[in-house]
This record gives C-alpha cells, sequence and structure tokens, in this order.
C-alpha cells in the first residue's frame, strides 16, 4: 500500500522542517551556555563542554533587565488591555450588522494591517509630538501598538462572534433584556474562548514590539526588553554568549506560556466554543 | 359575545429594502386563542411571529397587544415569550439557569426564582435535568426546556417559531397534544408558525394561511377545508393535496367538461356563468370508487400505494388524480375503474384569478 509509506514521508519532511525552523532558538540556548573561546570554535560544538550557568544572573544584573522587562510587560499589558476593551465590541458590530458600510469598514480595518510599521512611525512620532504625548513615551508606544494590532485582533474576534447564533441574542432580548444586557450575559461567555485568545495573541506581539518603542522611547529607564537587546548588540559585539543569555530570558518565558497554552489557542481559533 | 382582543395588526408592511415582506396584515387575535400561521417557506410567516416578539420593526401600520401601540417597542416590554426552531437554550447555563434567567432580569429572588422553575420543571417532565446543560440533552429535553423558560415567565403570549420542526415524527405528534393541553391549561394566548399544515389544522383554533407576504384565508380549520377561498388554500390544505383537473362548463352553467380522456362530466352544486374554463377541484378522500360505469369519470389505475390503513390510488393521465380509499377494495394498476363524487364536495376555480367561483 502507499499510503503509510506516503505518510512516513511526509512526518519525516514535517521533521526536517521543524530542525530547520527551531534550530536558532536551539542555538541561541548553546550560546548562551557556551565559554567565550568555545563560541568561535571552529568546528563548532553543538553541545557546550562547560555550561557557564552562571550567565543568566549576571547578564540580569550587568544590564538592569527587570527594568527592561518590567517595561515590556507594561507595554503589552497596557496594549492587550486597550485592544481588547476597544476592539471588542467593534467586532461584535462588524460581525451582527451587514451592509455596505460594514464593508468598507471592514476593508479599511484589512488596509490598516497592510501598512508596516516602520512606514507608520514617522507621521506617527509627528502627531505625537505635536500633542505632547512623547512626554508619557510608553503610554505613546502603547497607543501606537494599539492601532497596529487592532486590525488583527478584530479580524480574529469577529470570526468568534460570528460563530455565536444570533438566536441566542434574540432569545435573550424576548425573554427581557437589552440590547446591552443581551450581549454582556449571552454573547460575550459564549466568545470568551476566542477573545481571551486574541488578546493572548496580542500580547504576545506587543511584548517583543521593537519598531514603536525604538523610536518613541529615548529613556532608557523606560525602553522594553526589545530595544535593550538592541542596545546590547554594538557593531564590535563580542559577548554572544550574554546576548543569548538576555534572549533567553527574554523569550524563554513567553514561549514557555505558548507552549503550554498552545492546545487552548488552537482551539479557541478554530472552534466556534459552543455546542 | 364580544371578545376580548390581545393581538390587533392593522395593516402591518415590512419592507426590508427593496422586497416587501409583508403586505397589510390584517390579523385579530382574541385573548385565549391558538393561532397557527401557516404557508410555504418564505410567505412571511416567520417574519410576522418575529414582528410581534419585536425582533423585526415593522415598517407600516399598527401593532396592538392588549390595546397597547407596539410599534416600536423593543421586545423585554411586550411580556411575549418566544421558543425557537433550533431552542435557542444558552449553552453556557444550565437547565435551571436557563429557566430562571427571565426571572433573574426581573430581580425575582433567588429562592421564589428556583421554586418557580422547578414547579415548572415538574410539570413538564424536566425535574431530573435541572443541572444539567443543553448540550447533554436529546432533541426532545432541549424542546420541553425552551418550552419551560417560555412558561415560567407566565407571558401574555407565547409565540412558537415551528418548534417542533427539528423533532422526529413519532415525538412530534406527541409534542403537538402535549402543546396544545399546555395552552389550554394555561389559558394563553400562542401564536404558532409552521409550514405543515397538519399540525396547524390539529392544534390551532384558528388558521392564518400566508403566501408572498399576503394573508390568503383565516378562519376555523374545517372552514378553510371546506370553503377554501382559493386554489392555493383548497391545495395547501389537506393531505394528500386536491386534485385540480381543467374542465370548461357547459351552455347553461350547470355541469363542467372535464379535461381528460372520455371527457366526462360532472354535474356542479349551483348554476355558474356558460361556457366558461374553469379549474375543478376534487379532494381525493371524496372520490369513491364504484362500479365501471356506473361513477361519472371512467379511468385506469395507474399506481396503488397502500399504508395497511389508508390505501393512495393513482389514476387518469400519468396518475395526476389521486383517490384515498380507507377501506380495502380488490384492484390493481391497469384496471380500469369509475370515479365518483358527491356533487357537493366539487370546487371550482377562476383559472385566471385562481379565486373561488
Amino acid at each position: 500500500m502507499m499510503t503509510p509509506h506516503l505518510n512516513r514521508i511526509y512526518l519525516g519532511a514535517a521533521i526536517v522542517f521543524a530542525i530547520i525552523y527551531l534550530f536558532p532558538l536551539y542555538w541561541m540556548y548553546v550560546t548562551a551556555l557556551k565559554s567565550g573561546s568555545e563560541i568561535f570554535a571552529y568546528p563548532p560544538t553543538f553541545i557546550p563542554k562547560d555550561p557557564q550557568w552562571g550567565v543568566f544572573s549576571h547578564v540580569w544584573d550587568v544590564r538592569g533587565m527587570g527594568r527592561f522587562i518590567w517595561n515590556s510587560l507594561v507595554i503589552a499589558t497596557g496594549t492587550m488591555i486597550l485592544v481588547a476593551g476597544l476592539g471588542t465590541g467593534c467586532s461584535y458590530v462588524l460581525a451582527r450588522y451587514r451592509n455596505i458600510w460594514i464593508d468598507v469598514a471592514l476593508f479599511l480595518v484589512l488596509m490598516l494591517q497592510v501598512l508596516p510599521a516602520s512606514l507608520m512611525i514617522t507621521p506617527l512620532f509627528v502627531g505625537f509630538s505635536a500633542v505632547g504625548l512623547l512626554d508619557y513615551p510608553r503610554f505613546a508606544v502603547i497607543l501606537a501598538v494599539t492601532a497596529k494590532a487592532m486590525p488583527f485582533f478584530v479580524i480574529l474576534v469577529r470570526a468568534t462572534f460570528m460563530a455565536v447564533p444570533a438566536e441566542l441574542e434574540e432569545a435573550a432580548l424576548v425573554d427581557g433584556n437589552s440590547r446591552v444586557g443581551a450581549f454582556v450575559s449571552v454573547v460575550l461567555p459564549l466568545a470568551r474562548n476566542g477573545v481571551l485568545v486574541s488578546a493572548i495573541l496580542i500580547f504576545m506581539q506587543a511584548f517583543g514590539e521593537f519598531v514603536y518603542s525604538k523610536s518613541i522611547i529615548q529613556d532608557v529607564n523606560l525602553q522594553p526588553a526589545s530595544v535593550g537587546l538592541n542596545a546590547f548588540m554594538g557593531p564590535n559585539t563580542v559577548e554572544w554568549n550574554n546576548i543569548m543569555a538576555y534572549a533567553t530570558i527574554y523569550v524563554t518565558p513567553i514561549l514557555a506560556a505558548f507552549v503550554l497554552l498552545q492546545q487552548r489557542i488552537v482551539a479557541g481559533l478554530t472552534s466556534g466554543a459552543l455546542k | 359575545m364580544t371578545e376580548e382582543l390581545q393581538i390587533e395588526l392593522n395593516g402591518v408592511d415590512k419592507h426590508y429594502g427593496a422586497f416587501h415582506a409583508l403586505k397589510g396584515i390584517q390579523l385579530a387575535i382574541p385573548k385565549g386563542a391558538f393561532v397557527a400561521l401557516v404557508g410555504p417557506s418564505g410567505c412571511g410567516k416567520s417574519t410576522l411571529l418575529r414582528s410581534i416578539a419585536g425582533l423585526e420593526t415593522i415598517s407600516g401600520g399598527e401593532m396592538k397587544i392588549t390595546d397597547e401601540v407596539m410599534n416600536n417597542v423593543p421586545p423585554r416590554h411586550r411580556d411575549v415569550a418566544m421558543v425557537f426552531q433550533s431552542y435557542a437554550l444558552y449553552p453556557h447555563m444550565t437547565v435551571i439557569d436557563n429557566l430562571t434567567y427571565s426571572l433573574r432580569l426581573k430581580k425575582t429572588p433567588k429562592a421564589e426564582a428556583r421554586k418557580i422553575a422547578k414547579e415548572v420543571a415538574a410539570t413538564i417532565g424536566l425535574e431530573n435535568l435541572l443541572d444539567r446543560f443543553p448540550r447533554e440533552l436529546s432533541g426532545g429535553q432541549r424542546q420541553r426546556v425552551a418550552m419551560g423558560r417560555a412558561i415560567v415567565r407566565r407571558p401574555k403570549v407565547f409565540l412558537f417559531d415551528e418548534p417542533l420542526s427539528n423533532l422526529d415524527a413519532s415525538l412530534r405528534v406527541h409534542m403537538r397534544k402535549e402543546i396544545r393541553a399546555l395552552h389550554d391549561r394555561l389559558g394563553a394566548t400562542s401564536v404558532y408558525v409552521t409550514h405543515d399544515q397538519i399540525e396547524a389544522m390539529t392544534m390551532a383554533d384558528h388558521v392564518v394561511v400566508m403566501r408572498a407576504g399576503v394573508i390568503e384565508q383565516q378562519g376555523a380549520p374545517l372552514e378553510l377545508y371546506d370553503r377554501p377561498a382559493s386554489q392555493f388554500v383548497a391545495g395547501f390544505i389537506g393531505s394528500p393535496a386536491m386534485n385540480f383537473v381543467d374542465g370548461v362548463t357547459n351552455a347553461d352553467g350547470t355541469a363542467v367538461t372535464l379535461d381528460i380522456t372520455g371527457a366526462p362530466e360532472l354535474q356542479l352544486p349551483r348554476q355558474v356563468a356558460c361556457n366558461e374554463k374553469v379549474t375543478v377541484g376534487l379532494r381525493p378522500e371524496h372520490l369513491s370508487i364504484s362500479e365501471a360505469g356506473q361513477g361519472a369519470i371512467t379511468t385506469k389505475i395507474s399506481v396503488i400505494e397502500s399504508t395497511g390503513s389508508t390505501t393512495y390510488v393513482g389514476a387518469g393521465d400519468a396518475g395526476k388524480i389521486t383517490i384515498v380509499l380507507s377501506e380495502r377494495r380488490d384492484i390493481s394498476v391497469g384496471d380500469t375503474i369509475s370515479l365518483g363524487i358527491n356533487t357537493k364536495d366539487i370546487h371550482l376555480f377562476d383559472p385566471q384569478t385562481q379565486m373561488v367561483i
């Protein structure tokens, strides 16, 4: 039979691709643990001979990573709250009404998604500067990232709301609820998974945001970890182990969270959360 | 006897853009009545029901519930309960929470709400399912929860939107009786939408037949059966459907010559226009098979279907005349038979306007 044979070939191909994709991540971890001379050794070693476990606490202290991570958390949390707060109602309306203006609105939302951050930053910077928002640089970044991430959230959450049958809402209306009440007590609980998962994805996206933070936040004390990492890498850098340790500390929590929640994230995005 | 009206619709119109879904609906529903809205899909019966519920805003006319104009009143202030085709049970709530949802919105104390819900649950056989979620129930049980959710509210009006169409045939027959019994017990006013004329005929006091946004005819079930106002109603009410045969009236308008092989002539119950083309309606259950030559129409049997209790016979050209027999007869396909009908059971329709003559 062909099928098991073919399956094995597909599986093999999948594994090869997974290795190619994950290799940089692996290289980050092993490089962080290598000593200075081992990094530049030829041929390279795939498993560090003498793992330098102390590198993590060293980098954390020397680079003041606590502050950077805190700033990243502030920006990511703020963005997530703002996107979810503003985007949920918007997605609901876009899901429930069907007319030409809704189509126009959806088109514009998708257009926003197309514009790259590096293009948007100049007008945003000028605008923020004019209204004095640059005095609150982290808030300015939150606003900019919110605008950037909103279309993604709206598209995902709209699909979730569309999976909630309109009849449930109508039943709630006839049962004595208002439009808003029906939304809060019936539609929102049923769309909860989709909204939460989308919010988490927005959080992860904002946690790694670089372009806006780099341009808007001048004060080192307010910069997020992504900008801190960039500043670490100068043209003559040789401390690759420290840089990789920094990157490890930065991405591991997010990576772990993603792996732990992975099944729920996929389920939340694909199922309608109903039945 | 003056009857108190529960729902009054005066010239109700509904437009969706260019589509005219309801055209000048005129309907008065007395308190305690069980009214069925029936018609083919797309006839506007569901739109009419949703307009009464307040889920659709009417574009013109006037709608009253117990003498109050309801045109722009939101659903929650209309005091109506609705049972949806899909049941629309809240999937994230248990049965008891589904039942008490409306009471909680009315700020009924929790203990009292639970007591009311339990009483209702007991009357419709749900008492052991209160802590289940809708996904853990069978179709019939979900249907009961949907009914219970409506009953708990003690509304002025119950609205049913094809509530039985997702159940299997035997359960449907059972629930038909149960819903009617419930209606009588609660003394409620009910409006029931269905596409199944048997449901309408068996359950309702008053049947409203709709087509293309217009009420074709309304009245008591047997009145619609005995005196259909149009060919559409005649064909819709009754099962199997009425036979329609083209014909021409004779020179003095007292008989009609049918346009089928052998061109038989039928005496008419009353005199009509002479030498006129007409459509003759003959109900399958009114036709009887008599000895060859004794009936009015001589024809050949082309199909026989027997269900045991009833036999359906197809006869005439291409079997287009159906006859229903309740007794067994020694007949087989190809036999020449003669069909008889009582003169009073003949319906005549104008082929142009399709209205009764």
